[in-house]
């Protein structure tokens, strides 16, 4: 075949040569209670009630702080290269294993019912209708590209360099200090809240 | 299984692929996939750790995941089979000295579990080189015709010319796609 195809498979790439998954937000950057609101019926007060759960939990101070204790032990082997080092991948399974274990505890004590086999079956369901930063920030956490972006960020952050806020979806902590003052230290930030 | 695996897993079953490429070292995978997105191939170096990329194709959201071919780093490889679609073996095509090494390496991965499922598609690379061993004799080097497990092709290439990358990209997509719907 012509390499003309395979222009025609650049061309196509094109559009996302950055190696960073496009977040698709449909709603703004507040978290609000009607932006995740699946359905009106009363048997999915239960499963909005979660949700609700999880907003709570990754909003809290001890999440960030949790959170924030991670960045800080790792954030020196990050480097802003293109090519990733093998640890990377060491530590973003304990990254993932840690927010896992931390949000299903939490879950556990707030809803002492609360299984987790259950609610993935309910969120098999309704995989049509996930929709809102809440997912967006969850499917962040296991996304690999994501998690060195966070990594790099707190890394400049820390460093003093300049944040590049281009990148698309961040979860990224502010400086700890800040968090002190009440205020949430959770900053979400990235092109992609703006629409098209 | 936590949370976020399962959402991830959720998420996979969409129409996003992971693909992952491995091979010798010096094969062409990194030059490959930078082709593919259409960046410089001048400098490139040897991995030593993986690179990513995530494309469009067809509608389909692929990531790429190349990993160093280093003897030394062929121990790495396992961290990257989990959820993968699909393999793509690359060979260079005018390396006749590490053929039976290449041959042993791919079909010891044939056998891990966790790539089971996988779709093979094998690229018999730097065909422009003068004195490049056809797919026809790569296919019997490699011994392809005893794989009865994966869904497998060879596909000739060159990742510096670009040519028929998109060829095998295609059947790739198609034979993960065609899977998929019939498991439906
Ligand atoms: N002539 C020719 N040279 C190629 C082709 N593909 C790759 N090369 C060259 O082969 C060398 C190795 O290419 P890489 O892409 O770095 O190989 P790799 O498989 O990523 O190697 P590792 O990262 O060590 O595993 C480079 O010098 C490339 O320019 C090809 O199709 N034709
Ligand atoms: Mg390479």
């Amino acid at each position: 075949m012509s390499s003309n195809g395979n222009n025609h498979l650049q061309s196509a790439m094109d559009s996302n040569d950055d190696g960073i998954e496009d977040m698709d937000f449909s709603h703004g950057d507040h978290f609000e209670e009607e932006d995740l609101a699946m359905g009106a019926s009363s048997k999915d007060s239960g499963f909005d009630s979660v949700i609700g759960h999880i907003e709570d939990i990754i909003m809290e101070e001890s999440f960030q702080s949790t959170q924030n204790g991670f960045l800080e032990k790792y954030y020196t082997e990050f480097e802003d290269t293109e090519e990733n080092k093998f640890c990377y991948t060491d530590i973003h399974k304990e990254y993932i294993s840690l927010i896992e274990t931390y949000l299903d505890s939490e879950l556990k004590k707030r809803i002492p019912d609360f299984s987790m086999p259950e609610f993935s079956k309910q969120l098999q369901e309704r995989r049509k209708e996930l929709e809102g930063e809440i997912f967006e920030i969850l499917l962040t956490f296991s996304d690999f590209m994501a998690f060195k972006e966070m990594l790099l960020d707190y890394k400049a952050d820390k460093e003093g360099k300049t944040i590049d806020l281009s990148g698309g979806l961040t979860v990224m902590p502010v400086q700890e200090k800040l968090s002190l003052d009440g205020d949430s230290p959770f900053c979400v930030s990235g092109k992609s809240l703006h629409g098209p | 299984m936590g949370l976020l695996t399962i959402l991830k897993k959720m998420k996979q079953k969409e129409k996003e692929v992971r693909l992952l490429m491995l091979g010798l070292d010096n094969a062409g995978k990194t030059t490959i996939l930078k082709k593919f997105n259409g960046e410089d191939i001048d400098t490139i170096s040897p991995t030593l750790g993986f690179n990513i990329k995530t494309l469009e194709h067809r509608g389909f959201k692929l990531n790429i995941w190349d990993v160093g071919g280093q003897k030394s780093l062929r121990s790495y490889w396992r961290n990257y089979f989990e959820s993968t679609d699909a393999l793509i073996w690359v060979v260079d095509s005018a390396d006749r000295m590490r053929l039976n090494d290449c041959k042993k390496e791919l079909h010891a991965l044939l056998v891990e579990e966790r790539l089971a499922g996988a779709t093979l598609l094998v690229f018999a690379n730097k065909q422009d080189l003068p004195g490049s061993l056809t797919a026809k004799e790569i296919r019997e080097a490699l011994d392809l015709d005893s794989i009865k497990t994966h869904h497998w092709l060879i596909q000739d290439c060159s990742a510096v010319t670009g040519d028929n990358l998109l060829n095998g990209m295609d059947w790739v997509v198609n034979d993960i796609a065609s899977r998929i719907f019939t498991m439906d």
